[in-house]
């Protein structure tokens, strides 16, 4: 960016952001979609694989993850999307939202479920 | 009526179809037998439903052996989903049976020993592909692992699956859900099996339920005679090596039931603690206990493989919510008057004219000691001995400085402990282990999952080139730890609140919901990296290592909690 002056404050933050950058690795890797990168440092125990993954990204960070997770918890519920990381509302927790309306909203009534 | 003529022809079509395959599978005999269960608690519990024309031949169960949290798991699921009604004497006596009888030969579980052992290890299933993109979507592949079916169990076994997380079908299953799959090879056709009907071929061929691993086993297994002193050695993240000594007790008349007393302590820190425990060994070989700790409000798990000579146990010992604070440990038998046991050396590493004590643990170590029975080979000298116990020695040694550098094995009189001490002349680098790691958000719905960091102290050999074969392990560092922003992406502000790293290198997770302080409510999760920075004897600048650490949201299925050692 020697060249370059950055004339708005996107293209400054972008300039700011690469001088954080420049000690850390070579590459702004987040919020990108893709296969995922052979040399992504997914932390073992993560699930990547579905779309998007529930501990990780496919690039193996947070970043493109639905966050609040509150947000869109009872979707994934009904829709029994994450099997192994949210009830299904067909087996296991047919009445995990009785007691919570609005996940986002009453979220610390949220159960946990020990099948 | 073109419509029911049309049906009519389909089923016939549909018969046809299915006729021959039915009798070829007949005439071949295919079907292999299932093993007998021969216990009136499984008849009477489990042969309700799973009875056939043979009494002592249940559907499902005789075709099928696995380890004790397998046989749990499933049992569970029979409660919870099944409304199976069974107390918890029953259920005990059933994980026991089935774990015994249709369990797994201890070479069969090896492969999946970090399964039981909770164990985040980093594992490829390279046998197959479809395999492990099958089954890895959900959970670890250590689970399949310690699983033997008949074909058509491991059929039974997927389709129990799709019906009871059909989402999961489609996500997992069929091929439109996978992610990274492989390309069709040339000779397939695009309508080509499902990789679910491959990985089904795969498991059948690779992990049958008669083997003749288990036949010898099976013929061979007792219930092992463990009682009496085993000595400890091992490695606490974060506390660093530990030693000591435990005593295994049989339980009166109950077979492979044993209560346990172990006292360890902590080097590093002088610490001493007290395990009071139980175990039940299954199978004949393995290890399941629980353990208490005085000043500890969550008992321990222990996992744990007993070798064949009855003379040595090794595993892990753990808890957290993630089973993610562990120790691994090793016992080797120490009974009074044997030979003399070397568990290991506190420091691990001594600089080239270094002078200082060492302390040997061990057990059955000769009392009084002199420093001709203590040999660490050649340029070090042992120049006094400062204390002599049977599990503990503490002696003086000097290290010349033309001694060769390099691993060291120690010899205690009779005893001896291989590559118990490494001679070095610098510090190259350190390593933070996991080199990735991951930490849940908890305290509010869901508990915290921490994530236990560690350094290493390393050395890169003669070859002065870091990750070579010859490269020395210096052992584990108390370092200063820090924690720094891993740019994933603008402005995230991830250090600010995902949590805190302790001075043990222990992360601990910030609280779990939506944070309104963060842009869109955005949970406090994130990726940051943890950083231990040392500096060495000798050198002026530290020596930096760092570890990527993902905090992440919470699971709200718990699946993995045991009662196997209970």
């Amino acid at each position: 960016m020697k060249h370059l002056k950055p004339v708005n404050q996107k293209a400054d933050r972008v300039e700011r952001h690469i001088e954080v950058e420049a000690g850390a690795r070579g590459d702004v890797v987040a919020l990108q979609q893709g296969p995922l990168r052979p040399d992504a440092a997914v932390p073992l125990g993560c699930s990547f694989v579905f779309f998007p993954g529930w501990e990780v990204d496919v690039e193996g960070g947070t970043a493109g993850l639905c966050s609040p997770v509150e947000r869109d918890l009872f979707d994934c519920h009904l829709g029994c999307f994450w099997p192994a990381q949210v009830p299904d509302q067909l087996n296991h927790a047919p009445d995990w939202t009785a007691s919570c309306a609005s996940a986002q909203k009453d979220w610390r009534k949220i159960d946990l479920i020990f099948p | 009526m073109p419509i029911a003529r049309s049906q009519f022809i389909l089923a016939l079509l549909l018969l046809a179809a299915w006729l021959p395959r039915t009798a070829a599978g007949q005439d071949a005999g295919e079907a292999p037998a299932g093993i007998p269960v021969e216990n009136p608690t499984v008849i009477e519990a489990c042969g309700i439903c799973h009875a056939t024309d043979d009494p002592r031949i249940l559907s499902r169960i005789s075709y099928r052996r696995t380890t004790p949290e397998g046989w749990q798991r499933t049992i569970r699921r029979m409660v919870t989903l099944n409304d199976m009604a069974l107390d918890a004497d029953e259920a005990r006596e059933i994980v026991r049976y089935l774990s015994n009888d249709l369990g797994l030969a201890p070479e069969e579980a090896r492969a999946g020993a970090f399964e039981v052992e909770r164990r985040a290890i980093e594992f490829a299933y390279e046998a197959d592909l479809d395999t492990e993109d099958t089954c890895r979507a959900c959970h670890s592949m250590g689970r399949i692992l310690n699983q033997r079916r008949t074909k058509e169990e491991w059929e039974l076994v997927v389709a129990m699956h799709r019906g009871y997380y059909p989402f999961a079908d489609r996500q997992g299953f069929l091929e439109d859900g996978m992610v990274g799959r492989e390309a069709p090879a040339a000779d397939e056709t695009p309508r080509r099996r499902h990789p679910m009907n491959r990985a089904i071929d795969h498991l059948a061929e690779v992990f049958p339920l008669h083997t003749s691993a288990w036949a010898a086993w099976s013929a061979n297994v007792r219930p092992p005679q463990l009682a009496g002193t085993w000595a400890v050695s091992g490695h606490h993240p974060g506390r660093g090596p530990v030693f000591g000594q435990m005593t295994v007790t049989a339980v009166a008349g109950a077979d492979a039931e044993f209560t346990t007393e172990a006292s360890l302590v902590y080097p590093q820190s002088g610490e001493s603690v007290t395990h009071a425990g139980r175990a039940i060994v299954y199978t004949g070989y393995q290890w399941r206990g629980s353990s208490d700790v005085a000043i500890e409000d969550t008992a321990w798990r222990q996992v744990m493989f007993v070798e064949r000579d009855w003379n040595e146990i090794s595993g892990r010992w753990f808890r957290g919510v993630g089973d993610e604070i562990g120790l691994d440990v090793t016992l080797t038998r120490s009974d009074a008057g044997a030979a003399p046991v070397v568990a290991g050396v506190h420091p691990r590493a001594l600089r080239l004219s270094a002078e200082g004590e060492v302390q040997i643990h061990g057990a059955n170590l000769p009392a009084p000691l002199a420093p001709a029975d203590v040999d660490f080979g050649a340029g070090v000298e042992v120049t006094e001995v400062v204390s002599a116990a049977p599990g503990l020695a503490t002696v003086r040694v000097a290290v010349s400085a033309g001694a060769a550098v390099g691993a060291r094995d120690l010899r205690v009189g009779r005893g001896r402990a291989a590559r118990a001490l490494v001679v070095h002349d610098r510090v190259d680098r350190i390593e933070v282990e996991p080199s990735r790691g991951m930490a849940r958000v908890g305290g509010v719905v869901a508990a915290k999952q921490y994530q236990q960091f560690h350094a290493v102290a390393w050395h890169d050999g003669p070859d002065s080139e870091a990750g070579t074969g010859d490269d020395l392990n210096l052992g584990v560092l108390e370092p200063t730890w820090s924690l720094e922003e891993y740019s994933a992406t603008y402005g995230d502000e991830d250090l600010r609140y995902v949590g805190a790293v302790d001075q043990t290198g222990l992360f601990t997770p910030a609280v779990d919901g939506p944070n309104p302080e963060r842009n869109g409510n955005r949970n406090n999760i994130g990726d940051v990296w943890v950083v231990a920075s040392f500096t060495p004897d000798g050198r002026d600048t530290p020596l930096r290592g760092r570890a990527l650490l993902v905090v992440t949201v919470p699971v709200y299925m718990q699946f993995d909690s045991w009662e196997v050692g209970r």
